[in-house]
């Protein structure tokens, strides 16, 4: 009797911590949603308004009255649309392939291997990440054009008879590929690091050798990190305007995103035709994350699991040597080449290069690019304005992201694959024209978020979001859940378990993707261009202007500040976090 | 005595010297509005200046106007054409048009505007050549104008005139800025079929031009050598050749095609008293003597007060484009242009 009313009073407690802990997750998928509504929901409802009619919902009201598709048929009707739109495939397609085996290969080499001053290596092939895509476009028009290009002029002066021209579409996918491979080995490399070596060690023991291990293995264990990096890198680069802008100008080769631009600066600007473009790029991304799922889903990719490891590195040998070889080369194309043509752009007076003698003309050298940037009150207003949307963009981003990538893989909850659609969809739109769709979304807000620092930081969390939570993502997944199941049987609540565990084991992950955020907030165009007001100017902003002004010297000073301002932030952040991170994680798995 | 009526006359000097020299900021500054408006001007503080114009060319057009008015701050949004007008019309349509200025080079985009701005005319509105205006409200504050400029490394034998830009010893060396950027460059691609012949585009697609998508980087590809010669704004490339580049630039002799901006004061300008001021700066004989000398560009006064280093009133003649013409030729036209040099759209 006494036995059957404690159970009775156990089961109405347990139902009623279950009726609680419901209640508890209705509310925060509701939370969620609410955010994500705000941020994505609404903007892209906008913009959809916008590519069903001719109309500016700000202006002519939100009327639903010349709803047409005339848009979309106009758009679907333009051979010259298909033909941006096959440049785009191949050149995304080509740069995503060159950037997975190039990403791939260095996190091996620099996370796997015993390969000499491989730390060095690690911290220079990050560089590129820094240098807006419009400034990289610049330095390799510098270094790439079939006419002026350094290169060439080199190749004369050694008396070769070879030729590069960059102002192709080939050229446009060597320098996507160079230029994203840093995404995939930011991706590939933290996933590495997270990684058992107790598998890789089974293989050899039965006999496999090191190449067959890699393949077999290695790669195939953090595969969610190569797919993840690949699918980013390739969304990413559907959606970048600075290279195909330089580099595709001249020839008059377009891409959807320089199509878009386009539109958008024609006079009179076409924004909704621009906006039924947009979502077409939404589609072709919206099947790539449905694929991504799909390849995937049903498969366990745990491979941090309970257990303390000491990540091992191969030793290669005399075959390290090749390895560091390979490094080289790649630092001296990815960071140093182009390094060196803004170096020379930012410090000659003008880029007018007859020969290789007249590179070495000392007095055509001088500082006075510099002193203009900093004579112009702008600079520093942007350089603090752009610091502080990157700060408060990585925090808050970094936050949610977190919280999206936790309901959406480690918990249960419904809703959680709506919430996964949602915070995917503003991948593919281009800043340019999600700039629009914030501008018509969130300017009538009440309470004056229009003019302030804060609308640029939601549009760079709303428009980044798919980046960080897919970057976070492919840390959750390593995870294995009996280590979150340990620490409720040692009786911690979640929110206990993921301060004791989760969050700790993610830490490079989560360092990662808040630094990503952070330097993909400080280089973001396409969406400041509409949200900025006189005080709120950034640098990117301004950095477009001294393009657009025609001072490849200007452009190319300021990039080199705005260069080494992120090393340096990112460095220090780094720094800070890895000596404070030491040992933390080795102390929670013991 | 003479002693004494020469001290008087010395006294006389002083203080009629003392008179003129402390008259004469007053009298400077009346030219640019009664003191009420300056003092209410200089009680604002500041202004918001959105203007299609690049950046730094307005920089120091805002550092000369702060020589004479350092009291009052200018704030600058600067956005390209397009861009510029989506952004003023969704803020004027939320209510939250930031601007004190809006300052546009494609007047055919601001005409519809017309309504969002407030009555407002310069103290010498009558020395406007009224082939400059559009509407009483919006002002011709820079007027710039087409010449040609070419890569004096690499031009050997170079243009003379606008019809030596047909020439084929020129094949794959000449820039152009393609038709659908603005509305300089539409007035470039009106003067080319009206006033050199309806077959002069014809003729210069033949010799293969790079198609830029605006003036500012195209100046920058004839500084390295990208290109060798080009149709230019004569304000985008005067300062890169005063600055030693090598570039040479002409007014060609059939005649240069002006585009004259259009500013105004919206209705709901928070700062109407500082925007009134800097613009009747702008507007008056020193602001366009300013950027007439500094900037290179023209002035739509009908007396102009100065000319760009290289224009001879004498051979080159402006051309303006007749308004109504520019608004209705406009689509059919560019269409046609982008057709003749194969650019797709």
């Amino acid at each position: 009797m006494n036995g059957q009313a404690s159970r009775r009073i156990e089961v109405t407690r347990s139902g009623a911590e279950d009726t609680r802990r419901r209640a508890f997750a209705g509310l925060w998928v509701a939370l969620l949603l609410a955010i994500l509504t705000f941020l994505v929901v609404y903007p892209v409802l906008t913009l959809l308004l916008g590519a069903l009619t001719d109309t500016n919902p700000v202006v002519d009201g939100f009327s639903l009255r010349h709803l047409s598709i005339t848009n979309f048929l106009t758009v679907l009707a333009n051979p010259n649309v298909a033909e941006a739109l096959f440049n785009t495939l191949v050149a995304c397609g080509g740069g995503t392939a060159i950037a997975v085996a190039i990403g791939l290969l260095f996190s091996w080499i620099v996370v796997r291997t015993n390969t000499p001053f491989k730390g060095f290596i690690a911290a220079a092939s990050i560089l590129p990440l820094f240098a807006p895509p419009l400034v990289a476009g610049v330095a390799w028009s510098i270094l790439g054009s079939p006419r002026t290009g350094l290169i060439n002029t080199l190749f004369k002066w050694a008396g070769l008879d070879w030729h590069v021209d960059f102002y192709s579409l080939w050229g446009l996918v060597f320098v996507f590929g160079i230029y994203y491979a840093p995404y995939v080995y930011m991706f590939t490399s933290s996933a590495l690091r997270n990684m058992d070596p107790s598998l890789e060690e089974a293989a050899e023991i039965s006999g496999a050798s090191a190449f067959a291990t890699l393949f077999s293995v290695t790669f195939p264990l953090i595969m969610p990190a190569i797919v993840s990096g690949m699918l980013l890198s390739f969304i990413v680069m559907l959606g970048i305007y600075g290279i195909p802008a330089v580099l595709g100008a001249p020839i008059n080769l377009a891409v959807l995103t320089t199509y878009i631009f386009k539109l958008t600066n024609w006079s009179p600007p076409l924004y909704n035709t621009a906006a039924a473009v947009a979502i077409i790029l939404m589609m072709v991304t919206g099947g790539l994350v449905f694929l991504q799922q799909k390849v995937l889903s049903g498969r366990s990719y745990t491979t941090v699991a309970g257990k303390a490891f000491r990540p091992r590195n191969l030793d290669l040998g005399p075959w390290r040597w090749l390895t560091f070889g390979l490094g080289v080369v790649y630092l001296l194309v990815v960071v140093i080449l182009p390094s060196l043509a803004l170096i020379v752009a930012a410090f000659r007076k003008f880029m007018f290069i007859r020969d290789a003698a007249s590179l070495f003309d000392m007095p055509q050298y001088s500082l006075m690019h510099f002193y203009s940037i900093f004579d112009n009150p702008l600079t520093l207003n942007s350089i603090y304005n752009a610091v502080e949307v990157g700060i408060i963009t990585a925090v808050v981003g970094g936050a949610l992201a977190f919280a999206i990538g936790y309901t959406i893989h480690r918990t249960r909850v419904p809703g959680r694959r709506s919430i996964d659609l949602i915070s995917t969809l503003p991948v593919a739109i281009p800043g340019l024209v999600i700039g629009v769709a914030y501008l018509w979304a969130w300017i009538g807000i009440p309470g004056g978020l229009y003019g302030t620092i804060w609308i640029l930081a939601l549009a760079f969390i709303a428009r980044f979001m798919p980046d960080t939570v897919k970057a976070l993502s492919t840390s959750f997944l390593q995870i294995h859940r009996e280590l979150e199941e340990a620490a409720w049987v040692c009786g911690k609540g979640m929110l206990g378990t993921i301060a004791t565990i989760v969050l700790p084991l993610a830490r490079p992950g989560v360092i990662a993707s808040m630094t990503l955020l952070f330097v993909l907030a400080i280089r973001e165009l396409g969406s400041s261009l509409f949200l900025y007001t006189s005080n709120t100017m950034v640098m990117s902003v301004l950095l477009l202007d001294y393009y657009e002004g025609g001072n490849i010297g200007k452009t190319a000073a300021f990039s080199l500040v705005q260069t080494v301002l992120l090393g340096v932030l990112i460095g220090g952040a780094n720094w800070l976090a890895r000596s404070s991170a030491q040992g933390s994680i080795a102390q929670r798995i013991r | 005595m003479v002693a004494r009526i020469a001290k008087m006359l010395a006294v006389a000097v002083i203080a009629g010297l003392g008179i003129a020299l402390s008259g004469a900021p007053a009298s400077a500054q009346a030219e640019f509005g009664s003191p009420e408006l300056i003092a209410a001007a200089k009680a604002e503080g500041k202004l918001v200046y959105y203007t299609a114009n690049f950046a730094e060319i307005e920089q120091l057009v805002i550092k000369e106007f702060n020589k004479r008015f350092p009291e009052i701050k200018v704030e600058m949004v600067r956005a390209p054409g397009g861009q510029l007008i989506t952004r003023v019309r969704t803020e004027a349509a939320a209510g939250k048009l930031i601007a004190d200025i809006v300052d546009h080079s494609d007047r055919a985009l601001m005409l519809p505007l017309v309504d969002l701005f407030q009555d407002y005319a310069p103290p010498n509105a009558a020395d406007y050549n009224p082939e400059a205006l559009i509407s009483p409200k919006l002002w011709p504050r820079a007027t710039i104008a087409w010449a040609i400029g070419y890569n004096s490394e690499l031009v050997k034998n170079p243009p003379k005139s606008w019809m030596d830009l047909t020439k084929p010893e020129y094949d794959k060396m000449i820039g152009q800025v393609f038709a659908q950027s603005g509305g300089t460059t539409w007035t470039r691609i009106m003067f080319e079929r009206q006033v050199l012949g309806e077959d002069y585009w014809a003729k210069q697609a033949a010799t293969h031009p790079v198609l830029y998508p605006s003036g500012a980087p195209m100046a920058d590809a004839l500084v390295r050598g990208e290109i060798a010669i080009g149709p230019l704004l004569y304000n985008v490339i005067y300062q890169k050749q005063r600055d030693g580049a090598p570039i040479k630039i002409f007014f060609p002799p059939e005649g240069s095609p002006v585009n004259p901006y259009a500013s105004g004061i919206p209705k709901t300008a928070a700062h109407p008293n500082a925007a009134k001021l800097f613009l009747n700066w702008c507007l008056s004989k020193e602001g366009q003597t300013f950027m007439i000398k500094e900037l290179g560009n023209l002035t739509s006064l009908k007396v102009p007060p100065a000319y760009p280093e290289g224009f001879d009133p004498k051979v080159v003649k402006v051309w303006y484009p007749n308004f109504d013409q520019y608004v209705k030729l406009h689509g059919p036209w560019v269409a046609e242009w982008d057709k003749t040099f194969g650019y797709r759209q």
